[in-house]
């Protein structure tokens, strides 16, 4: 009978009653037109209220359109920071959408962004491999430890069934804890007193692109994209992870190899998480420090949400919320705005586009009492 | 029409109600009446507009125009709330309760009563009081997990008389019961008419129209071609064509009538064995009916029916077969191989396709385009392979592979890109025929349906049973596991009845009703 769960519940949610004389139904079928219609709305009312938010947090309207557009996107030095704060969220979404299109929920990106970063610098600085294979050693070495870090919930979960929902998110601060540990004891650059390690040699340095900090991160990371792309959308596995996510008891009687896709797409998605992390130290901050993870778990389900976890519209949104952090830093320091307002804009424009989605799935509809009601009066005069 | 007062007026009555969904008109100038203490028959094929209809009586849906009047008095009602304050309860066909919860606890949640100190002891008491002056009594005590699909049923039942329902509305009420079972729910249907409530029943079986109910609504087709006839003035014939259009042959009337009319299958010689099954154990526990010490033969070219109450390790032996539930002891071998390792995918190759019980739980996926659920069991084959590489997945043919079965099971609604759940569930099974048994059906070689008509209308009925017999003549072997006797008997050259996980007995094709419900209640 538990089966029938997900069909009663189905059948709940068609019916659902709201306040008073209204119903939710869910729609028949909706357009792409509607989808497209749906999601711009919700962005258009998201920008609005973060732009309000921003007003009353001491940000001149007057300014709004040029910190927010023209100077993040439409100027070459604004664009390039745009690009630089892209590289690791664009990796971030993508480790978050692979995920989700399984419904494996990874709260943990942040930890596995940690080890990978850990285990990056720790190549970088230990002067492990020749040096022109440096870099894509350490790059290896990230990915190999954000996955080893999503392993163990996956593990527990395929065997035991744990939540990897709190074991991520848990596992996270065990490893912002290691990598605490190392920046104040063995790794600590003994020229100064920062918990910072040393600088990496320029053999284990991103090389810059030559317009503004953009590094080669960025290649990197839009080649994962696009592979993704094609690993979600065109091949077996792709096609397997997706009936997976969607019914994952149809799936296995298909004949599905469920375990190895989700084996699979989880141990990708620590990764990618993991090579973020990499990619941060190499090319952005050439060194260990404690303030590379901060954020990263919440932006990257952000992006992947918008992004309906597709690889190709994760380039988009990571685009879109680098954006809104390059902005975010411009205003922190000429209007002193917090950053908790910035990361109250994101949440402002994420909730109102999955609201959007939800009215391209269901339509409210008000019972129109009054029409029947005439109709019967005038039936008994 | 105006002049009617209170006394006379009906319980209950719509007329020119109509109701469309995108665009779609699925109800059209509908007119329905209730008297109290009557039992009122909805008979309609599926999609037919009945369901919309109770929709609309118990304020799911808002209509577009016409009048709903209750008492006499325009019914105002603009939610479920306030059907439910009007005294209309439904007894849904997918049940809705709490499964960790008791059958009081249960009764009490729907009761409305419920207050920041919940009394679980006297609504359910009244609840279970009300349930015994009708014969659905039921143990407050039980965990509703742990009961049977009756038991679920009557505590549902007994929900809308805790909430002293004047209209009771009945979806299908002996879709998912055995013929025993349904018998003493028809009694226990009676008895709540006679209590002065009114009982609309929503079937498709012509049978309980004509020997259980007083008057016939009967739909086609969004409208109410008949709207309260007494059931003494139509003819089972009548009935037929009035809910099948004037277009449909006498064949299929009959069919809908009674089955036993229908030709018995008649396979000319079965083959060699396919599936021995010997001493098997698997699942059980945690409330759930296992299976025990079952063996049989299958040979093909065979149907082998297995009769017997829903919840008596039907399911546990179907999903063994499959390979979703560990062997415990015993053998399973198909065609020479012990299944016991094999994964789902290896038993397919070998030949085995499914038509589970649930379709839209276990077999498809409605979120996915009818094209991705055809080709849900064979992209893994690598059938759909690009020519750029094994490991990627061609579109085209996939597509081209969707239209062709759309159009070889005369698929209604769908279209390759079009999601299965917006398919009816006629259309849906047809859906899951077709990729199960495919056109050529040559590479079928076991077939295990359980329960694969439940839900659907005759015409859709009589195609899955064409379809089945198809995959037969064919050459493969059936496993045809059902709750319904009448199927069992329609299909199978060998009947199996079940009861408690074992196998208590065995009958041949021409066995009645009658013997079957026997050795179902001998071990019961």
């Amino acid at each position: 009978m538990a089966k029938l769960d997900r069909v009663r519940m189905a059948g709940f949610l068609a019916a659902l009653p709201l306040i008073g004389g209204m119903t939710l139904q869910r729609r028949q079928a909706a357009g792409p037109g509607l989808a497209m219609l749906s999601f711009l709305g919700g962005l258009a009312v998201g920008i609005f209220i973060g732009a309000v938010t921003l007003v009353a947090a001491g940000v001149p309207a007057d300014d709004l359109l040029d910190e927010l557009v023209v100077q993040v996107f439409l100027t070459s030095d604004g664009l390039a920071q745009t690009v630089v704060l892209a590289t690791p969220l664009l990796l971030a979404g993508l480790s978050s959408a692979v995920a989700s299109r399984i419904r494996f929920w990874n709260i943990g990106i942040e930890g596995q962004l940690w080890m990978g970063a850990i285990a990056a610098a720790g190549v970088a600085l230990f002067h492990i491999g020749p040096e022109p294979l440096r870099l894509p050693l350490m790059m290896l070495a990230a990915c190999i430890a954000g996955a080893c870090w999503i392993a163990l919930p996956l593990l527990l979960k395929l065997r035991l069934g744990v939540s990897e929902i709190v074991l991520t998110l848990m596992l996270s601060n065990v490893a912002y804890l290691i990598m605490q540990h190392l920046l104040f004891g063995a790794w600590q650059d003994p020229s100064g007193s920062f918990p910072i390690s040393p600088r990496f040699d320029d053999a284990a340095t991103l090389p810059g692109l030559g317009w503004g900090d953009v590094h080669a991160g960025i290649l990197i990371a839009l080649i994962a994209g696009l592979a993704l792309w094609v690993l979600m959308e065109r091949t077996r596995a792709g096609f397997h992870a997706n009936a997976i996510g969607l019914n994952p008891v149809a799936a296995r009687a298909a004949g599905i190899p469920v375990a190895a896709t989700v084996v699979l797409f989880v141990l990708l998605s620590g990764a990618l998480s993991g090579l973020a992390g990499g990619v941060i130290v190499a090319g952005t901050e050439h060194r260990l420090t404690q303030f590379i993870g901060i954020n990263m778990t919440f932006s990257g389900i952000v992006i992947a949400f918008l992004a309906r976890f597709n690889a190709l519209a994760t380039i988009v949104a990571a685009l879109a919320i680098a954006g809104i952090y390059n902005a975010g830093g411009t205003l922190k320091v000429f209007y002193s705005v917090s950053d908790g307002v910035v990361v109250l804009v994101e949440g402002a424009v994420l909730m109102c586009v999955l609201i959007g989605q939800f009215f391209s799935a269901y339509r409210i509809e008000f019972a129109r009492r009054p029409a029947t009601v005439e109709d019967a009066e005038g039936e008994a005069a | 029409m105006g002049t009617a007062g209170p006394q006379t007026a009906p319980l209950l009555a719509l007329s020119g109600v109509s109701r469309s969904f995108d665009g779609v008109r699925v109800l059209d100038r509908a007119a329905f009446d209730l008297k109290r203490g009557e039992i009122h028959a909805l008979l309609g094929e599926n999609g037919a507009g009945k369901s919309t209809l109770m929709n609309i009586v118990t304020g799911v849906y808002a209509p577009e125009g016409g009048r709903y009047l209750i008492d006499g008095a325009p019914a105002g009602i603009r939610g479920p709330k306030d059907a439910l304050k009007a005294g209309i309860g439904m007894v849904h066909q997918h049940f809705r309760l709490v499964d960790r919860f008791t059958v009081a606890e249960n009764v009490l949640l729907a009761s409305g009563q419920l207050g920041l100190f919940a009394n679980a002891g006297e609504a359910a008491r009244a609840a279970m009081e009300a349930g015994k002056a009708v014969g659905l009594a039921v143990d407050p005590a039980a965990i509703v997990g742990e009961l049977s699909v009756a038991e679920r049923q009557r505590v549902e039942i007994l929900k809308v008389l805790a909430l002293g329902a004047r209209i009771v509305i009945l979806d299908e009420p002996t879709a998912v019961l055995t013929d025993q079972e349904a018998g003493a729910l028809l009694l226990a249907i009676r008895k709540i008419a006679a209590q002065g409530r009114a009982v609309v029943m929503i079937t498709h079986k012509l049978r309980e129209v004509a020997g259980h109910s007083d008057r016939v609504t009967i739909m086609r087709a969004g409208r109410t071609v008949i709207s309260g006839a007494p059931v003494g003035t139509l003819s089972a014939g009548d009935l037929g064509r009035l809910m099948m259009g004037e277009e449909t042959s006498p064949a299929e009337a009959a069919e809908a009538g009674v089955i036993e009319a229908a030709a018995p299958i008649t396979i000319a010689k079965p083959g060699e064995e396919r599936l021995i099954v010997s001493a098997l154990y698997a699942g059980g526990g945690q409330g759930s009916v296992g299976v025990s010490d079952v063996g049989f033969t299958l040979k093909a070219g065979e149907i082998l029916g297995v009769a017997g109450v829903g919840g008596n390790g039907q399911q546990a032996l179907a999903e063994a077969i499959v390979g979703l539930l560990p062997v415990a002891g015993g053998h399973l071998t198909l065609d020479g191989w012990e299944l016991g390792e094999f994964s789902v995918a290896r038993r397919r190759d070998l030949g085995l396709r499914v038509v589970p019980s649930d379709r839209f739980a276990s077999a498809l996926i409605g979120e996915l385009s009818v094209a991705d659920n055809l080709a849900l069991t064979r992209v893994r084959t690598g059938r759909y392979r690009s020519r750029l590489g094994s490991w990627l997945v061609g579109r085209r043919r996939m597509k081209r592979e969707a239209e062709q079965a759309i159009e070889a099971f005369a698929i209604a609604g769908a279209t390759p890109a079009r999601r299965a759940r917006l398919l009816s569930g006629g259309n849906a099974q047809k859906l899951l025929l077709a990729r199960e048994l495919e056109e050529s059906g040559s590479g079928v070689k076991l077939l295990v349906a359980h329960s694969p008509t439940r839900g659907l209308d005759v015409k859709a009925c009589a195609f899955v049973h064409a379809a089945i017999r198809k995959a037969v003549a064919g050459g493969a072997a059936c496993l045809l596991i059902s709750e319904d006797v009448e199927e069992v008997r329609a299909l199978a050259s060998r009947i199996l009845v079940m009861s408690a996980g074992r196998m208590v007995g065995e009958l041949p094709a021409g066995a009645s009703a009658s013997q079957i419900g026997a050795l179902i209640l001998g071990q019961a």
